[in-house]
């Protein structure tokens, strides 16, 4: 009888073995058996390594066909059999098995070129089916449905004073990892949320900043967001390519969805895991935008700005957002405090409100002190008070202003707002005479940015 | 008393669950000529011996008890000729509750161990009962154990270190050639390993009723057993320690010991029982009591948790023992 349990896929499927697999999944989740028990299941009942992948909650379990644990960094092939451990969640339950050497497949590789799934085998079928649902259940027990949202230990991990045990404890609960480290964001509506640094999928380094989502001016980047639903809801072949958008880290967590076969093959089970409840706006717009926005590119003082609009990862909340730095656990009540501040100089990307959705606090430098200066509610400095003015009588004017603010050239501000060239020199002679400074000098172009950002801070 | 048995730990519970059409826990006098014969103990027997080349394997056939059969001993020497010189030998008696089985049940893991040790095993095949009642089986298994002394040199062991080893039966044989081996003053193994062992034949522990209809080897099968080799003798006052070691009313002067057991089965008592007993007799032991586990879980699931932390602990215990 040794070694009976590593010998059960090569028995004859019509002689018992998905029931015997049914009641050893059972067996194990009536005895509260925990996650590396599960994972260990399905290795030594399919005879091959098998992985538990769930990104969200920070689990990673590998255990071979011996039942060893023995986990690796190298990505899972999207060849292999897999199960997602609810539908359109994050996590994934992989058998390693076929393929020539499980060589990992990179993002472009499997949009251009997947590789051929290894159709399971009944009993894998059913393994995968049981091992996920129970692996699903013990991760919820333990982990917490949904890890970021719960309210009271995301307050815990953000209050300075709150006693650091307490606030590792939190941070653990959370699914962190104490040892990482981790930014806290400030949505304008919701709750706080706390991720881990590198769990950021919009990585602002050599990126080309984006048009904020909505922006009903800009007819050519609405339109290509506009199918965005369809699309990722739509073909597997589509929901590959946003996912490949959304997530250019190497760990995709199971975007591709062809060797899947224990999940009920609707529209939600193939929804690729980052992009629920529209978080993957910003990546098809960026991808699809003919004209993308170059961020603060204009002017000496606009490098520090940081004012453009970088798109929030998978999962992050919708609307205006402020991204908090990174920082150990222990100082996320300092991410925190800075998250909140740049949520002040987001905008709601609307004619009246242009600017950026989110705003990242690492990337505002100095420009963070205005934020001490001028207080939400308070009487607006005089530069503000006359935008106000002049927007009154010239409703164009916020959205023009922003655009040049906010572009490396008049051309480009043209092109970002969809107006002629000579047009946008007219607005802006007929701008210059209302706020009565010049805006085609660098320091004016200084003087109009400090006015837009303190038109920000200065909202109720 | 409560007969609440211990939980199975949660891994072991599963397994149960895929061999539980081939093992039952119970086993009647009447079922023991259909066991012998049967899948399970095909498949225990079904292994590499060689594992994978390392070794090389050969069956001799050597004196038995004066006066009995030939007995047959499974050598396996590894197949690396350098060596820093004699071998460590693991002397391995098999299990099978005294009544089936044979040298080469459970053989897989002495092999591993001497992989890792690079020693010899040398795995005696005894007489069974019922057909062969005490003392046959464990005068088999002292014939095998002179004969691997006297000839260590042909096989490339070392005499003064030998190991005697043996899971359930194979267990409580290994404690009995303990015993006998001091008291005859024969070849003093070094250590013994009693895994599982099965050393009362008095069947009335706790946990033997606890573990009543569950697991592998209840107490129905524990007196089958210990029926089979003791007939009308079994549970009365004139049991030989030599046949159930824990009938031994000396411990003294014993190989340190190396015990293990599941919470979760019917020798858990007597095993710990009998660990106590070296203690009190001033020996050295040392003991394991796996929670949640049934008779043999490191055999029959390798692969859970609490099996490799078990297997672990075997190992590690010997390659302190030996110096290894």
């Amino acid at each position: 009888m040794k070694e009976l349990a590593g010998r059960l896929t090569a028995l004859d499927p019509d002689a018992g073995a998905a029931v015997r697999v049914i009641a050893y999944f059972d067996r194990l989740a009536e005895s509260r058996a925990g996650v590396e028990a599960l994972v260990r299941g399905a290795a030594v009942l399919a005879g091959c390594p098998a992985r538990l992948v769930d990104p969200e909650r920070r689990v990673h379990v590998r255990v071979e066909a011996d039942g060893t644990r023995r986990d690796t960094e190298a990505p899972p092939d999207p060849a292999w059999p897999s199960a997602a451990l609810s539908p359109g969640g994050a996590g994934m339950l992989w058998l390693e098995r076929g393929g020539p050497g499980g060589l990992p497949a990179t993002a472009q590789d499997t949009r251009s070129d997947p590789a051929e799934p290894v159709a399971p085998s009944v009993v894998e079928a059913v393994i995968l089916e049981r091992a996920a649902g129970a692996v699903r259940l013990v991760l919820d027990r333990t982990r917490g449905r949904a890890p970021a949202d719960d309210p009271a230990l995301v307050e815990t991990l953000l209050d300075a004073t709150a006693p650091e045990q307490a606030r590792l404890h939190a941070a653990r609960r959370l699914g962190l990892d104490p040892a990482a480290p981790a930014r806290a964001l400030a949505p304008l509506n919701g709750r706080p949320r706390v991720i881990p640094a590198d769990a950021e999928t919009a990585p602002l380094a050599g990126r080309t900043a984006v048009e904020a989502p909505v922006r009903p001016q800009t007819g050519p980047t609405s339109q290509a967001a506009a199918p965005r639903p369809a699309a990722v809801h739509g073909t597997a072949s589509s929901e590959t390519a946003a996912a490949t958008a959304a997530q250019p880290r190497p760990v995709r967590a199971g975007g591709t969805a062809p060797a899947r076969t224990a999940e009920p093959a609707g529209p939600a089970a193939q929804a690729a895991p980052g992009l629920r409840t529209g978080a993957g706006t910003h990546p098809v717009t960026e991808q699809a935008a003919p004209r993308p926005r170059t961020g603060p590119t204009a002017g000496p003082a606009s490098a520090a700005t940081g004012l453009r609009p970088a798109p929030p990862g998978p999962g992050l909340p919708a609307g205006r957002l402020g991204v908090g730095p990174a920082v150990p656990v222990l100082e996320l009540p300092r991410s925190w405090a800075e998250a909140r501040t740049a949520l002040r100089f987001t905008a709601e990307g609307t004619p009246q409100d242009p600017g950026p959705q989110v705003v990242h606090a690492e990337e505002l430098g100095g420009i963070a002190l205005l934020a001490g200066l001028v207080a939400p509610g308070s009487e607006p400095p005089p530069d503000v008070r006359a935008l106000e003015a002049a927007a009154a009588n010239a409703p164009w004017l916020p959205a023009t202003l922003d655009a040049v603010a906010s572009t490396g050239s008049l051309r480009a501000a043209a092109a970002g707002i969809n107006v002629h060239h000579s047009t946008l020199q007219d607005r802006l002679t007929h701008a210059e005479h209302l706020l009565g400074w010049p805006l085609r000098t660098p320091q004016g172009r200084l003087r109009l940015q400090l006015a837009l950002a303190m038109r920000r801070l200065a909202r109720p | 008393m409560t007969h609440v048995p211990p939980p199975f730990d949660p891994e072991l519970a599963a397994a149960l669950e895929l061999i539980k059409d081939m093992i039952s826990p119970g086993l009647t006098p009447d079922e023991i000529a259909e066991v012998r014969q049967g899948p399970g103990i095909q498949m225990l027997a079904d292994l590499d011996l060689t594992m994978g080349g390392a070794f090389e394997v050969e069956d001799r056939q050597v004196p038995g008890p004066e006066g009995e059969p030939d007995i047959s001993l499974l050598i396996c020497r590894p197949a690396a000729t350098e060596s820093a010189g004699p071998r460590p030998v693991i002397y391995h008696v098999h299990g099978g509750g005294m009544v089936i089985g044979n040298n080469r049940v459970g053989v897989d893991v002495p092999l591993e161990w001497a992989k890792a040790l690079d020693a010899v095993v040398v795995s005696v095949e005894y007489r069974l009962a019922p057909e062969h009642p005490h003392p046959a089986p464990v005068e088999d298994v002292y014939a095998g154990l002179l004969w691997t002394a006297d000839h260590a040199a042909e096989i490339g062991a070392d005499p003064e270190r030998i190991v005697i080893a043996g899971a359930s039966a194979g267990g409580g044989l290994s404690a009995a050639l303990a015993l006998l081996t001091r008291d005859r003053k024969g070849p003093q193994p070094i250590g013994q390993v009693l895994m599982c062992p099965m050393l009362d034949d008095r069947n009335d522990t706790p946990s033997t009723y606890q573990m009543a209809g569950l697991g592998v080897w209840d107490r129905t099968a524990n007196e089958t057993g210990w029926t089979a080799l003791l007939g009308s003798r079994r549970g009365g006052p004139d049991v030989p320690a030599y046949a159930a070691p824990a009938r031994a009313e000396d411990l003294t002067g014993l190989p340190p010991a190396f015990l293990d057991v599941g919470s979760a089965e019917t020798f858990r008592d007597e095993v710990v029982a009998y660990a106590s007993r070296i203690w009190q007799a001033g020996g050295v032991a040392e003991l394991h009591v796996w929670p949640g586990g049934f008779h043999g879980f490191d055999g029959f699931a390798p692969q859970a948790a609490v099996s490799q932390a078990a297997r672990g602990a075997q190992l590690a215990w010997l390659r302190r023992l030996l110096g290894a």
